[in-house]
Parts: C-alpha cells; structure tokens; sequence
C-alpha cells in the first residue's frame, strides 16, 4: 500500500457511472486513492483551486462541452485531465487531454493508466527490504541521539548528501519520518539505550 | 434536495441512529440528545432549533462517505455548520484524546523511565499539534465568518488557504500507529492495547471525515457567501 494519497476528482454527470468510478477506484490495488465527486463545472473548478488534485476524470461532454485547455488556464491546476468515454468522442477533443479512460476498461488497465499518469514506481518486489542495513541502523543512532545532517556526515566520513539519502530511504522503509518517532524505534529494538537518549529530551 | 438522498427531513430520528451509529457524534456535535421517542428529523431539530436541512446535509454527507462536492447540498446554514464545527473541536479536545491518553497509558504500562514515557509524549506532541490547528480555526477561521455573516467584508483573510492545511496533521497519527502495530514489542494480553489501537482508528476516521466536511460543505458555503458579500459591495 503506499502512502501517499491520491486525490481524484471524478466529473461526470451520470450518478451510476461517477458511482462507479468511485468504487472501482477504491478497489484498486497498491494506491490510496481519495475520489471527490462533482456534477457541475462550478464544483470541479471550485475543488481544484482548493485543493490539491492530482487526477481530474471528466466526461468530455461534462457541462454541455468539456474545454481542456480553458479549463487548465482559468484554474492553473497542475492536475491530469483525464477524458472518461462512455460514446463515441472524435480523436481532435481526445488529443487534448493527457490520457483517455473508457468505461469498459478493466480494473488493470485503469490501474495502470493511473500509474503511468503518476510516474509511480513499478510494483516492486522489496517487501523483505524493510529491514534497515547496518549503516541505516548507526544513522538513525545518530538522528535519535540529536545530531545534524552535518554532524552524522563528518562522524561516519560521508556526505551530508548521502545521509539525507540514507534518512529518506530510512523513512520509507519505516514509515516513520520524525526524530522523535525515531527514537521510539530505536529503544524498542535495542538499537540505543533510553538512558542514552534522555538527556537529549525536554 | 430530498428525493435525491438517503435520509430525509420524514425519517425517524430513531431510524436514522440505528442505521448508522456513527450519526451519533453528528447529532450530539448539532446539540441534539438522545430521547426523541417517534420525532422525525425535522421535528426533533424544530424543537431545538437546529437547522434541519443542514443536518440532513451533514448526515447524508457523512452516510456516503464523504466523497461529495457540489451544490446538491443547498440552502445550508454557515452558522449553523460553523456552530457543529467548533463542537466537533470541542469533543476532541477535550473529551477524545484526553480519553484515549488514559486508556494508552494503561495498555502501555506507562512509567517514567523507559519507553512508554517516550511514546506518550509523541502522543501529547501529536495532540499538541492538533490543538494549536483547531485554536487557529476557532481564532482566525470562524471569527473571520462570524464577521461575514454580520455583513462585514474583512481583507486580512481569505479562506481559500484553508484546505491546504489539513494533511500534514494526518502522517504524525500514521507514525504513532506504525510504531504500536509493527514496531511495538507484543505482550500476551494485548486486550487494552487493542482497545486502545482502535480508538485511535475510530478517531482518525473521525478526524477525516470532520476536515472533509470543512473542506466540502464548509468552505464552498463561506465563498458563496464572500461572492454575495463583494457583489453588493460594488
């Protein structure tokens, strides 16, 4: 499952189709997907400029004609605008968009269309890659017992850029991204001793 | 507005509760009690002056996973909304996560000087965290809507930097559930743990769905209002 959320917004004027479309986006393997439904153009610009959309799935003939391009420049979303066919729409207005979805597409075509649009990593095989290594394991000693970037850089003779890689990819791996979640980490699993990190609290 | 959604202003308020619990917090945050007998829900909120159209709003928005946004929800009271709101902030505060903090405390065998001291005090950070965000809305936010519904037009604020701010309250909460569910060391009785583990859920779920009914129902009602407020300005 990632972790990071998917906001879609689906527009589209039919309730069993945009019903639809919610519910098989739910279902969807790997992506954590948040679908906002709208059935009017007043919404749908409305939901962009509040919010961070990462996917807008319209009808073409949403509000009588769907305008990509008037659509894109009046809310300067960075969204993808995606075109959801369910009749026949020429090739010209479908060019416009950035991909086409059907409503006959099946689960795994959907998938990946949302995928690609999203640049998001091919599914990976690194599940027993949540264990951290040795070197992950001394930077996070270093983290829990208060040091800087820099200061973990000189200690272990790397770069500051290498320690900032390493802490993301520490975070990634745990799922934990604070100090002080970090730190909690660390004394359940015996990497630090808790009388080594009280003096560095309150 | 009716036909087209589940609950409707004929229901029983009895109905409606048995069906979805979870419409429980939403009655109570409106100022409703238990004990409406066979009151329907426009009686029942008519004898205590709540706007009924927008419970029902609320209710509905809620019922259908909170996925919606635009105008089938019509006619809301701000004031009304802002009023279930500051509730909502209020149940939190003060009763959720005081209560949770027990209840964790206890599952986790709290003591000063290993771990678990560590863990409540990410909690209290978290909490803190929470309060300082719901302090703001209650300061700037609704004090900025209280000026509109009087018919004032404040520039110093504009609500549409609201929305925004939601998410990154979430991935502290995420942490907290990481570090009980995968990194936590397992005793044999994990009962109260789990009690614990699951008001967390509940009240994440909560939470979400309360920053939806911000973002959705709240937002969009207050720009309707800022647009009739600048139009009859000019």
């Amino acid at each position: 499952m990632s972790n990071i959320t998917l906001k879609i917004v689906v527009a589209e004027n039919s309730v069993i189709i945009r019903n639809g479309i919610t519910a098989t986006l739910k279902r969807l393997p790997d992506l954590r997907i948040q679908p906002i439904e709208v059935h009017s153009i007043e919404s749908l610009k409305e939901c962009v400029r509040m919010d961070n959309i990462n996917i807008v799935i319209v009808n073409p003939a949403f509000g009588g004609y769907f305008d990509v391009a008037k659509f894109k420049t009046e809310t300067l979303a960075t969204s993808k605008v995606v075109a959801l066919v369910s009749f026949f729409v020429d090739k010209i207005t479908l060019s416009k968009y950035d991909d086409t979805i059907s409503i006959y597409d099946d689960q795994e075509t959907l998938y990946g269309k949302i995928n690609s649009l999203q640049n998001l990593p091919k599914k990976k095989n690194e599940e027993d890659d949540e264990m951290l290594s040795g070197r992950e394991k001394e930077i996070v000693i270093c983290v829990v017992k208060g040091m800087t970037n820099k200061e973990i850089a000189d200690n272990l003779f790397i770069s500051v850029h290498t320690v900032i890689t390493h802490r993301r990819n520490i975070a990634k791996k745990l799922q934990i991204h604070s100090p002080a979640g970090l730190t909690i980490y660390a004394i359940v699993n015996n990497l630090i001793e808790i009388s080594e990190v009280k003096k560095n609290l309150v | 507005m009716d036909k087209q959604l589940k609950y409707k202003e004929t229901d029983k308020m009895s109905d409606l509760i048995c069906e979805n619990y979870t419409l429980l917090q939403v009655m109570s945050r409106f100022g409703l009690s238990l004990g409406f007998g066979d009151k329907t829900v426009k009686e029942f909120c008519l004898l205590n002056q709540v706007d009924y159209r927008t419970f029902l709003a609320v209710v509905n928005f809620i019922d259908e996973g909170y996925l919606r946004m635009d105008e089938t929800f019509k006619e809301l009271s701000v004031a009304s909304i802002m009023n279930y709101l500051k509730q909502a902030h209020s149940y939190f505060l003060d009763f959720n996560f005081p209560s949770i903090r027990l209840k964790l405390m206890e599952a986790i065998g709290y003591s000063e000087d290993n771990v678990t001291s560590l863990i409540m005090k990410f909690y209290d950070d978290y909490v803190d965290e929470v309060r300082k965000h719901m302090e703001y809305e209650d300061k700037i936010v609704f004090k900025y809507v209280e000026a509109l519904l009087k018919g004032e037009l404040p520039t110093n604020y504009s609500i549409s930097v609201y929305a925004k701010k939601h998410t990154q309250i979430e991935t502290k909460l995420t942490e907290l559930k990481n570090i009980i569910i995968k990194y936590y060391p397992a005793k044999s009785n994990n009962n109260l743990l789990n009690a614990a583990l699951f008001d967390i859920f509940s009240c994440e779920q909560d939470l979400e769905s309360h920053s939806r009914v911000e973002d959705y129902l709240f937002v969009p009602e207050v720009l309707k209002l800022v647009k009739k407020l600048s139009n009859s300005d000019e």
